[in-house]
């Protein structure tokens, strides 16, 4: 592997050390700041020319910096444009910054270089007002193209009590409708073909194959589909503008609701990040249980998504077996955790509680008893030759194309990519369990499925790794910040007593400085990107969703395919509209 | 005169019969369905559930008949017209027991096809009128599945015809009597015929114009109260009247053991009942095939029904009157 | 055949009073949005109504012409005993033909009713 700081020295040497300011970070991803007139140049040198070039732009986002305090080592900025890159040959992380003043809220696009930058510039203007010049579609993402204000900006509401109180009148429903009516020449979409005219026909968002409030605008000739645009942030709640005036612990329940198929496997890339802000080190069996909760939860969702994806494809049965078998995972999650879909029981530096007496048999029976079941369904959907008929060769992209993309997880799997994080960069522990990570090779629909269905046996055989050499010892970590704190020792003495009271009631004040980690979710990498500046709220929390990248891509999986392959196409992806909206 | 009164009698029969079977239906599929599934179904209302269906049909009298402005008027109340009036119309042709059918006629079988095909333009003429973008294309698959299917159903039932030489129902059972039950010897043209009748029924696999993950009921987005009922009472009694073909045509209609009863009603009675429960078995079935299948694409259906089918039903033709002709 | 024309008209009867009993027992409402098409809850860009392709169209004229042919073999099914081997030549010449016309149409790809667009990348797979 290439050398960490190599990238840094790579860089300055081809643009010259005072183009770039190096920014330490509490993960260690090498943090440059760029000026924005050097910016698509540098990105450009780094996605083709660069030795192990970053070929993925991960994630890209903005912060506003006006209220913050501590910014040591950093240049004087407003707003700062988050690009975060990944490079699968070094694996290794880059992240680059543009400082941008708040009367000259400009930086030029890249959505030339990267497609897949397109949502996320809309995103970033969307949320922050800061313009991407040569973007062909700057249009609001998330938000309702009527609203006002730019929602991450420190000084708009968070609170519907800061905003009056709503109200809607025929003519602001008129209006709000009036919006969402799909103009075709603003996608610089024709009407008509020379033989026929094309239907512009809504799927969603309330429709029974979109899985959620996700529209999708479909341009037609006769059933195929010409173009299409995908409309999302009816499912938006705003959990990146909650996660600033939470405390770092009370955050912890609306992970939980960012991939809500994934239960506490959203907890953990939260966990780990403040973790890293913290400088927690957790112990051995809190890595475990953490393990061994997350696989059951994968298994959990996808299990929903095998049964949904049947059932878009007009398979009528599977969908009850295995929401019937999700039900036995839900059994051991209520046993262990108190909840269902969304436990929320992952600590800062621990989980909630130690596991309950007996709930090794309960696992290991659901463990002795899925396996057959697994075979049952490979032979009802996965070996059904209409099944197959109606998935083979659909939607299929290749692995360029994926990478280009920003795609992660079984998706990228499904090309022949064996991209994993639980393997090429273990956290909590995987590296101590032995499983495979199963691949495909063509990227279509059914292999897709394959890849998933594949997992699911994997993560059975790390779920009995983890039940029989659970390590002994505390499910919290030893640490001041850990909340809630370990409780024996409060009736010590005064002083410990009061950073336990502190620690409940206001949260742990996480040192400054920034870490991102992410983990391989249910769905792809999900990620946080947390910027602390010392209070017990965090300043800014960004978080990186699988779903909002393989969503963007759907109308260069769907063209020239019909109504019928874009359903296969939507199940196949397996999204959850609030990991795409968040 | 008697004459007269008994042939009302069967046409009142028959009526009420196929009205009330077609609900039943319903509870029963809900049920088993429910069953294979792993699940309930409905099991509050009444003794096992039965009543929800009467629940049901009130409710559906009740709920607002809206007509929708933008729609074409009159070809909108037309069309679930036109698919209960052909469905309910071919039973006229069908015997339940020797004698005991609406008219006796002499290109029966015909008469099913002709009524079966008009049943199509129910669902195509439903898609046009409603003037929704989702409910045009499942009237477009439905004229493509029509395509698909037709072209061979009336070919895959020619075999039978062969063997029996005449298109009339009762004699074709009386054929069977007398020789062997046709599924023995049609075996692949009773395997044509019951894909060509799924498809005619609009049932899945073959819900194409109604899928409802992707147009969301399609031809009948747009339909309330009784002429959405209507459409959903006229897939089962479509339901009904194939799976009465099949007992006529392949499994010797109301043939079987008599115990003994050799004269009158009684006898007539039985052998209503070995067609009951041959019907019944089918009607399982088609139940049994909702559970299990996937649905093809509509250029899928029409290449199966085109390069499979279509050849296949005319190999089945030719190599059947071979055989017949050298048997004699 | 009075039997049938009886039972016709029943039935229409029966028809007729499902259609006309629920005009008269169902509610009736106006709202704001009552009078709008269904299209997952968005104003529509455009009617269902405009010059649309079907690419089965060419499917449907076959359609047509072979359902048309089977008329033929119809009424040969029928009189099939009176007309013995000879007829059983004459109508397997027919077939054939219609067999072999089938073989060409799927050759040429007439037979094809998907989006084109896919049939090229379907194409480029194998």
């Amino acid at each position: 592997m290439i050398d960490r700081l190599d990238i840094v020295a790579e860089l300055g040497s081809r643009f010259g050390h005072e183009t770039f300011q190096v920014q330490p970070t509490r993960d260690e991803i090498p943090t440059l700041w760029v000026s924005r007139d050097k910016l698509r140049e540098v990105v450009g040198y780094l996605k083709t020319d660069a030795p192990g070039p970053y070929k993925m732009l991960y994630d890209l986002t903005a912060i506003d910096e006006r209220t913050r305090t501590h910014r040591p080592d950093q240049p004087a900025s407003d707003f700062t444009v988050v690009h975060h890159l990944l490079s699968f040959d070094r694996n290794q992380d880059l992240r680059l910054k543009v400082a941008l003043s708040e009367t000259d809220l400009r930086l030029p696009s890249i959505t030339d270089i990267w497609e897949s930058a397109s949502w996320c510039e809309r995103e970033v203007y969307d949320m922050f007002g800061i313009k991407f010049e040569g973007h062909p579609h700057l249009y609001r993402l998330l938000m309702p193209r009527t609203w006002k204000g730019h929602p991450l900006r420190k000084e708009h509401p968070a609170r519907a009590t800061e905003m009056g109180p709503f109200q809607l009148p025929d003519e602001k429903q008129d209006a709000e409708q009036e919006a969402l009516h799909f103009r075709p020449e603003e996608w610089g979409m024709k009407r008509e073909s020379e033989t026929s005219e094309f239907m512009f026909l809504n799927l969603g968002p309330q429709h029974p194959g979109t899985h959620g409030v996700l529209r999708i605008i479909l341009q037609l000739d006769g059933e195929e589909i010409v173009d299409c645009v995908p409309e999302i942030g009816f499912h938006h709640r705003g959990a990146e503008k909650m996660g600033e005036r939470q405390s770092w612990h009370g955050f912890i329940p609306y992970t939980d609701r960012i991939d809500y198929l994934g239960g506490v496997m959203n907890n953990l890339p939260y966990c780990l990040a403040v973790e890293k802000l913290a400088g927690i080190q957790v112990p051995e069996r809190v890595e475990t249980i953490r393990v061994m909760m997350c696989e059951l939860f994968r298994i959990a969702s996808h299990l929903v998504w095998y049964g949904t994806f049947a059932q878009d494809v007009g398979i009528m049965s599977p969908v009850f077996f295995m929401f019937n078998d999700r039900e036995r995972i839900f059994d051991i999650v209520r046993a262990v955790c108190g909840g269902r879909m969304h436990p929320s029981w992952f600590r800062i530096g621990g989980v909630a509680q130690d596991l309950p007496n007996g709930w090794d048999k309960l696992i290991l029976d659901f463990v002795n008893y899925l396996p057959a079941r697994l075979v049952e369904w490979e032979k009802m959907v996965m070996q059904n030759r209409l099944f197959k008929a109606r998935t083979q060769g659909i939607g299929a992209y290749t692995l360029e194309q994926a990478i280009d993309w920003g795609v992660t997880g079984p998706g990228l799997r499904a090309c022949g990519c064996d991209w994993d994080f639980r393997k090429k960069r273990p956290y909590s522990g995987y590296q101590r369990f032995e499983f495979d990570i199963p691949t495909a090779t063509r990227g279509d629909c059914y292999d897709r499925g394959l890849v998933r269905a594949a997992e699911m046996e994997q993560s059975l055989r790390i779920v009995r790794q983890c039940v029989e050499n659970m390590p002994t010892g505390s499910y919290k970590a030893d640490h001041p910040l850990t909340t809630p704190p370990l409780k024996e020792k409060t009736m010590r003495d005064i002083e410990t007593l009061i950073t336990h009271f502190l620690g409940v009631s206001w949260g742990p004040v996480i040192p400054p400085g920034e870490a991102f980690v992410g983990i391989e979710a249910t769905k792809g990498n999900n990620g946080y990107y947390l910027v602390s500046d010392g209070s017990t709220m965090s300043y800014r929390t960004r978080i990186r969703t699988p779903s909002f990248r393989h969503m963007q891509m759907l109308p260069m999986m769907s063209r020239g395919a019909t109504v019928a392959d874009m359903l296969a196409i939507i199940g196949s992806i397996d999204f959850v509209l609030a990991d795409i909206d968040r | 005169m008697n004459e007269t009164l008994g042939t009302l009698l069967i046409i009142a029969f028959v009526i009420l019969g196929v009205l009330h079977v077609a609900p039943g239906l319903i509870w029963l599929e809900r049920r088993l369905l429910a069953l294979w599934q792993d699940r309930y179904g409905p099991n509050r209302v009444g003794p096992f559930g039965l009543f929800q269906v009467l629940a049901d049909a009130i409710k559906m009298f009740f709920k607002e008949d809206w007509i929708p402005p933008f729609a074409d008027k009159a070809t909108f109340i037309l069309a679930p017209c036109i698919i209960n009036v052909t469905a309910l119309t071919a039973f006229a042709v069908i015997p339940f027991a020797p004698g005991w059918s609406v008219v006796d006629m002499s290109v029966g079988l015909l008469f099913f096809l002709a009524m079966s095909s008009l049943g199509v333009y129910s669902v195509t003429l439903a898609g046009w009128a409603s003037n929704n973008k989702y409910s045009l294309l499942g009237g477009l698959r439905a004229s493509a599945q029509m395509l698909g299917y037709e072209v061979f159903m009336g070919l895959s039932l020619m075999g039978v015809v062969l063997m029996s030489g005449t298109f009339n129902l009762a004699k074709i059972v009386e054929a069977q009597q007398n020789t062997i039950w046709y599924c023995v010897p049609q075996f692949l043209g009773m395997m044509l015929f019951l894909i060509a009748g799924i498809a005619e029924t609009h049932r899945l696999p073959f819900d194409l114009p109604e899928a409802e993950a992707e147009l969301i009921a399609g031809f009948h987005s747009e339909y309330s109260s009784m002429k959405f009922g209507m459409f959903f009472i006229g897939e089962y009694i479509g339901i009904t009247l194939i799976s009465c073909l099949m007992t006529v045509l392949y499994f010797g209609g109301w043939d079987g053991p008599t115990f003994g009863i050799s004269e009158g009603l009684a006898l007539k009675l039985v052998q209503f009942g070995w067609f009951a429960a041959k019907t019944f078995v089918f009607l399982c079935l088609f139940i049994l095939l909702r559970a299990s299948f996937c649905r093809p694409r509509y250029d899928q259906l029409i290449a199966f029904g085109w390069k499979i089918m279509l050849p296949l039903s005319l190999a089945n033709l030719l190599i059947t009157g071979a055989a017949l002709l050298a048997l004699e | 055949m009075w039997p049938l024309l009886v039972f016709i008209a029943a039935v229409m009867v029966v028809v007729a009073a499902q259609i006309v009993l629920s005009h008269f027992l169902g509610q009736r409402h106006r709202e704001r949005a009552t009078g709008e098409p269904y299209e997952s809850g968005i104003v529509s860009e455009g009617s269902a109504r405009l010059r649309f392709s079907a690419t089965f169209y060419l499917v449907a004229m076959l359609f047509v012409i072979f359902d048309l042919e089977a008329v033929y073999i119809f009424s040969w099914v029928i009189s099939f005993r009176e007309l013995g081997w000879s007829g059983y030549f004459k109508i397997f010449v027919f077939i054939a033909i219609l067999l072999a016309s089938l073989v060409y149409l799927w050759r040429i790809g007439a037979l094809e009713a998907g989006p084109p667009k896919r049939r090229l990348r379907e194409a480029e797979v194998k």
